[in-house]
């Protein structure tokens, strides 16, 4: 169904409330006579075209009277209002309706279109991808539990992949469902393991692995030089050694320090860290996610021999990282480091500069080929060579800050850290390991994991009492956790004939688990479970208690209803306003990280597109970039919702959040807080995210402004009005457009800068059948020119070089002429944007797209939320205690 | 339930039925392989379809020869393949015009749209069906999550195996493996009746919209309750055995990426040849992992020299790392070629292998003139196939897809974006 917002005037809206509170007047289900008046209007504006056997649009609108008893008439007219509210008929080409006679034809139709449309009507609605994986977390209480690799995505519809209408069930669904079930019943109830057998292995450096610039083999020992977090930087494992068994095992290392005359000097003990790593962990693990089993320290060059008895699990292998290197991936303290190394070394320096800058000019820096150790060749060969030319070697020449400057960026990790490296590796301080060896188990352990099934068991099973015989706690069991599994309370007959899987199973011969293992995978199976709010609705077509609650749930908690819930539906007290509302707040999300400000927000803004947008390297926007970006959109509106800051917030707030680095180098905005600063800041705190002040009415700030969003309206390379314009009528503003027709191209950008965007997209207004559309698109896509893929302000466009031009006509035929002039309209028609948000949320949160009388419903919320001055969490609220939220 | 005793006397009768083959040191056991012939498939085309991919492309200027033709000279990355000159057709200029970037890397079987149906799935959907397994993804060197290159219809990323020992268990499963799976699906489909019971009890009160859309569920079960009982069936089938002795670890970091290639290929030719699946992909991954080849420590990690940025020396450690794949690859083409079908025919002529990437220059991240590669399946050989894509009319990377799947026995004249044939190449 197509949902538009009302551009017409509050004065109509309340025209029609006073209308809607006299349902008396309607006449139900008897064909209504179309009044003279609107007749008339009708005649004058729309029958030259939908009249006839052959009616534009095959929308055929010379009726005398109106049939409300015809699903397909109330359709028919609900269309009709929406295309004349908001103004895209009559076409621009016709003769203009005037305001008068949009009003009358509106007031006529509404009162009735609202009395034969009834809330509610989401379809049995199976549980989404996260809502599952949550689901089975919380009620097998497994936290770890992790859906597998190719279990099947969800269809998205109307933006969102938790409508009933995209959650279809297929076998692949089913049988994924099944194997989901069978892994947890073997969590659960695992079948019995063969005993422990104990072995030994042992791993020469050849058997070490070598990852990136982490280690090398001289000789008969492997070397590693730096003591960063990421492993594959710093660490080695022996790869071919994987435990089978958790238990305790006798771990030996044989190491020595490694030191020459070249290198540097190192004091005191090398400490080398062992750590158990899980071998199938990728290598992109930092070594903060492993356990550190045993320290040792390294106090001779040559090769001695400690063993010290460590608790491995199954699936582990060990990991040695050299915690005290000199040697750090860290690339400021790196920077700081190679900074007073040139100043002592200008040999050095000219050697890098050489390496770096190969053409000689410090514009064109080339880094790729300097990855791994034929970096330091080459760096290496530069620094032995007679003929070194040390002109630039004087740390304030332009090369050598030039130098400085891509050693203290990110990029210098990757490239010259690496090769930096194994100036450690052959001129040491070096850490040598000689041999690995592991013998056990000793002693077999619960891994962690063990406990967990353990605890997951206990707390479904229960603890077995004196007498108990294996009935008694199955129908105990099941008489508890089928209410939870099914979100209801069940009948005896249902527990029973669960109960009865396990007691036919048991007869033929199988144990109790066994038969609990089969009775779990049955119920993982029922579409009690797999869907939800399933049951017929109530006399009133409202949700039942428990349906409500687990509505609620999933809205709020992507997880199924707390016992606090369950509680108060089995005491019938949930549906009470005051109730519902006080536990809409108790679970209401408090941080950016919470399943719906990650879900809703990603979906309804996009946001979730950005880790796979590729901004062009020019923007010199890397990964770290993208991920504050998505948290400056997330926070920002995690601080309106608990906060519960007026709906304007949004679009034209006083603060943000972000970084001042970010900001400044991003946005070319530097923030009040850091221009106040008396000392200068330091690198932490430019790179602090925080909640920064910020001044209305600006270029940045508001959804509008943000990089995120910026960022997922164009793609990474151009932007383009058309998509820009609209995603924002469609997301911000509540109009949606509909889908282009099929033959027309995409538009390209000319390259050869000939033609600006404006220029090509002045067909669309040249031709009525684009222009129905585009008259409202374009100007809005136009008016965010001025922010480039990224989010950066740019004044000219790329290519023509011409200047941007943003200014346009809006729908209400307002003219704006920059960014900062469309945020003011928009602030200016706040409802507009907030009825747009609260539908996004009620679709979000019921699996259904309101229809035209839950729309109404919404707007008068809205506008309640405004003229009392209230802010958006009591909006949200409001939605959750309307008869929207609450019908079937 | 199928009990034990029903089996064994089973297998009794049929033990004699049993071929004992013997190639490279191996011997597999063959439980009555006509019994997986497809009858689709046509008696004289290749019935089975391999395709290798490389996450970091190969690098073109040692993949691609110089020469076009038949008297072409072997590239450096193509040298292992001496032996198999006229077994394989090397093709440049070909791609699928899809985006570039690492996120596009899986258009390679996937055509324009990467993520949509992808060749060996296509395949697989058609020619796969009788055999035990539809399909078998695999990737080598992995090690880091989730990364497709097969796609079902659905649209669905499917996992790949990474470890040699749970590809061996699928294909030679132990006797209590094989008793523990009959006894899950037995269990479950006894079970299945009840919880069915249940739903079609709950499905009544609802009014008919609802119950229209509880019908997917109940079409899908009964869907899944066929396939279950499919797999009962076939676990009936004699096991296939083999004397191929793995390692006691599993090589599924990225530095052991070689060596659990070459176990993976040995794997993939038993399987193939123990008519267990029709098709197989083989995903080869790309991390910073520095592998010592012939002795020597390359100087830097794979990913890091695929950004070669044009060194003469990253350049040939990059090579000396696509050259190791080829040493596998030509190990794996040999395997084949040894071995032989019931009616006589190699297995390699029997097999269509495509061996290709989704990344052109990995160093640029373009995708586009991917380096590709043909081999077997009783195709006209010994070429290097140089299409110019600037030409009007040039062949798509999805017409030769299109000429693999006709060869293979499918009825079909398009793939993705492309919807003519490479036919005059290959036949």
């Amino acid at each position: 169904m197509r949902r538009t917002r009302r551009l017409l005037s509050v004065a109509v809206l309340a025209v029609m409330a006073s209308v809607i509170a006299t349902p008396a007047a309607v006449q139900a289900d008897e064909p209504a006579t179309v009044p003279q008046h609107v007749g008339k209007i009708l005649a004058g504006t729309c029958l030259d075209c939908h009249s006839g056997d052959a009616p534009e649009a095959g929308v055929r609108l010379d009726r005398d009277r109106i049939d409300w008893g015809d699903p397909a008439q109330v359709d028919l007219w609900r269309r009709v209002v929406e295309v004349i509210e908001d103004r895209r008929m009559p076409p621009p080409d016709a003769e203009p309706a005037t305001q008068a006679d949009r009003e009358a034809i509106v007031a006529f139709l509404d009162p009735s279109i609202l009395a034969h449309t009834s809330f509610g009507g989401t379809p049995p609605r199976r549980l989404n991808k996260a809502e599952y994986e949550t689901t089975i977390r919380k009620l097998l209480k497994l936290p770890s539990f992790h859906l597998p690799v190719g279990f099947p995505p969800d269809t998205e519809r109307h933006g969102f992949d938790n409508l009933a209408e995209g959650l279809v069930v297929s076998p692949a669904h089913l049988e994924a469902y099944a194997a989901v079930a069978r892994d947890v019943a073997d969590e659960l109830f695992p079948p019995p393991r063969p005993a422990a057998k104990p072995a030994r292995w042992e791993a020469g450096p050849h058997d070490l692995a070598l990852s990136f610039s982490a280690a090398t083999i001289h000789g008969d020992a492997l070397r590693l030089a730096s003591r960063s977090v990421d492993i594959m930087r710093s660490c080695t494992w022996p790869s071919r050694i994987e435990m089978k068994d958790s238990g305790t095992y006798a771990i030996t290392v044989e190491a020595s320090q490694f030191l020459s005359p070249e290198g540097h000097r190192f004091e005191g003990p090398m400490k080398l860290e062992v750590y158990a790593r899980p071998v199938s962990a990728t290598d992109r693990s930092k070594v903060t996610a492993f356990r550190l089993l045993h320290t040792i320290e390294v106090t001779s060059e040559a090769p001695a021999a400690t063993t010290f008895e460590g608790e491995l699990y199954e699936g582990d292998t060990v990991l040695f990282r050299w915690v005290n290197a000199e040697m750090t991936h860290e690339f400021e303290e790196l920077a700081d480091q190679m900074e007073a190394w040139f100043r002592d070394d200008p040999r050095l320096l000219a050697a890098w500069q050489q390496a770096v800058f190969p053409s000689g000019n410090p514009g064109r820096p080339e880094t790729a080929r300097l990855r791994g150790r034929n970096g330091w060749d080459i760096v290496s060969k530069h620094w032995a060579d007679p003929a070194l030319d040390l002109r630039e070697a004087t740390m304030d020449t332009k090369t050598s800050k030039k130098l400085l400057e891509i050693w203290r960026s990110m990029a210098s990790t990757t490239a010259l850290a690496d090769a930096l490296c194994y100036f450690y590796h052959e001129r040491g301080p070096a850490l040598e390991i000689h041999r690995v060896a592991i013998e056990g188990p000793s002693k077999t352990i619960e891994s962690p994991r063990d406990k967990a099934r353990a605890a997951a068991r206990r707390g479904i099973v229960g603890n077995r009492k004196d007498g108990q015989t294996d009935l008694d706690v199955a129908r105990g069991m099941l008489a508890s956790f089928l209410p939870q599994a099914f979100r209801r309370p069940v009948s005896d007959a249902t527990v029973e004939s669960f109960l009865a899987i396990a007691t036919r199973h048991w007869d033929e011969g199988h144990s109790f688990d066994e038969g609990m293992h089969l009775v779990l995978r049955s119920i993982l199976v029922s579409p009690r479970f797999l869907y939800r709010c399933i049951e017929p609705a109530d006399a009133t077509g409202n949700l039942d208690q428990f349906d409500l609650a687990t509505r609620l749930s999933y809205f709020l908690t992507q997880a199924p209803p707390d016992a606090a819930l369950v509680d108060l539906a089995t005491r019938n007290r949930l549906g009470e306003s005051w109730v519902l509302r006080r536990e809409a707040a108790r679970l209401m999300p408090k941080k950016p990280t919470d399943p719906l400000i990650r879900s809703f927000v990603g979906q309804w803004l996009d946001t979730k597109l950005l880790p796979g947008i590729m901004p062009d390297p020019k923007f010199n926007f890397d990964d770290e970039a993208t991920a504050l970006a998505r948290q400056e959109t997330e926070t920002f509106f995690t601080e309106i919702l608990t906060k519960n800051l007026p709906m304007q917030t949004f679009i034209d707030p006083d603060f943000t959040f972000s970084s001042i680095a970010f900001m400044q180098r991003n946005y070319g905005f530097t923030p009040p807080a850091a221009k106040e600063a008396k000392q200068p800041l330091s690198q932490a705190d430019l790179r602090k995210f925080q909640r920064l002040a910020i001044d209305r009415g600006g270029r940045y700030g508001g959804l509008l402004g943000q990089a995120a969003i910026l960022m997922a309206t164009a793609n990474g390379v151009d932007t383009q009005p058309v998509i820009r314009g609209a995603w924002v009528l469609e997301n911000i503003l509540g109009m949606p457009s509909p889908p282009p027709p099929k033959n027309v191209p995409a538009l390209t950008p000319d390259t050869q800068g000939a033609k600006t965007p404006r220029d090509l997209l002045a067909a669309h207004t040249q031709e009525s059948s684009c222009a129905i559309c585009h008259a409202r698109i374009d100007p809005v896509g136009f008016a965010l020119e001025n922010y480039d893929p990224v989010g950066r302000w740019r004044a000219k466009w790329p290519g023509s070089n011409a200047p941007i031009d943003a200014s346009g006509t809006l729908p209400d035929g307002t003219v704006v002429k920059n960014p900062v002039e469309f945020k003011a309209w928009v602030v200016a028609n706040i409802d507009l944007f907030s009825s747009c948000v609260a539908e996004k949320l009620l679709t979000y949160a019921t699996g259904r797209v309101p229809n035209y009388a839950e729309q109404r419903e919404i707007e008068k919320l809205v506008r309640a939320n405004r003229e009392s001055g209230k802010g958006f969490q009591d909006l949200v609220l409001d939605l959750i205690d309307s008869r929207t939220f609450r019908a079937r | 339930m199928l009990s034990g005793l029903h089996r064994s006397r089973w297998m009794d009768s049929r033990v004699g039925r049993r071929q004992f083959l013997r190639a490279g040191g191996t011997v597999i056991a063959l439980p009555a392989l006509e019994a997986f012939g497809s009858p689709a498939a046509p008696a004289t085309g290749p019935r089975n379809f391999v395709a290798v991919g490389t996450y970091l492309g190969w690098h073109q200027n040692a993949f691609f020869p110089k020469q076009a033709g038949r008297d072409y000279e072997l590239s450096p990355t193509l040298a292992p393949l001496a032996d198999l000159r006229d077994r394989f057709t090397v093709f440049s200029g070909l791609d699928h015009r899809a985006p570039n970037g690492h996120n596009a890397w899986n258009n390679f079987l996937c055509g324009m749209n990467p993520g949509s149906w992808s060749l060996d799935q296509m395949i697989a959907d058609s020619i796969g069906q009788q055999t035990r397994y539809p399909s078998i993804e695999l990737t080598a060197g992995s090690g880091e999550g989730p990364q497709a290159m097969s796609f079902t219809k659905q649209g669905v990323g499917l996992p790949q195996i990474d470890r040699p020992s749970v590809l061996y268990k699928r294909l030679f499963a132990s006797e209590a493996d094989r008793a523990r799976t009959e006894y899950l699906l037995a269990s479950g489909e006894s079970s299945l009746d009840m919880v069915l019971d249940d739903a079609q009890r709950l499905q009544r009160g609802l009014p008919s919209r609802d119950r229209a859309k509880l019908d997917e569920y109940f079409e899908s079960i009964r869907a899944v309750e066929k396939r279950m009982e499919r797999q009962l069936a076939a676990l009936d089938e004699p096991a296939a055995t083999t004397t191929y002795k793995l390692p006691d670890y599993d090589p599924i970091t990225p530095n052991l990426q070689i060596e659990a290639e070459g176990i993976l290929y040995d794997l993939s030719a038993l399987a193939i040849e123990s008519g267990q699946t029709r098709v197989i992909t083989m995903f080869l991954h790309g991390l910073g992992q520095v592998f010592s080849l012939d002795g020597r420590q390359l100087v830097a990690g794979y990913h890091g020299l695929s950004h070669h940025g044009n060194d003469p020396v990253m350049i040939r450690d990059l090579v000396a790392i696509e050259t190791a794949h080829m040493h596998c690859l030509a190990g794996f083409l040999k395997q084949l070629q040894d071995k032989k079908t019931p009616e006589g025919r190699t297995l390699l002529d029997d097999t269509i292998i495509l061996v290709g990437t989704g990344m052109g220059d990995a160093s640029r991240h373009s995708n586009a003139n991917l380096p590709t590669l043909v081999a077997g399946g009783g195709l006209k050989h010994g070429s290097h196939v140089a299409v110019d894509p600037k030409q009007a009319g040039a062949p798509l990377l999805g017409d030769l897809y299109v000429t693999l799947m006709q060869r293979l026995g499918i009825e079909t004249d398009r793939f993705s974006n492309a919807s003519k044939n490479m036919n005059e190449v290959l036949l």
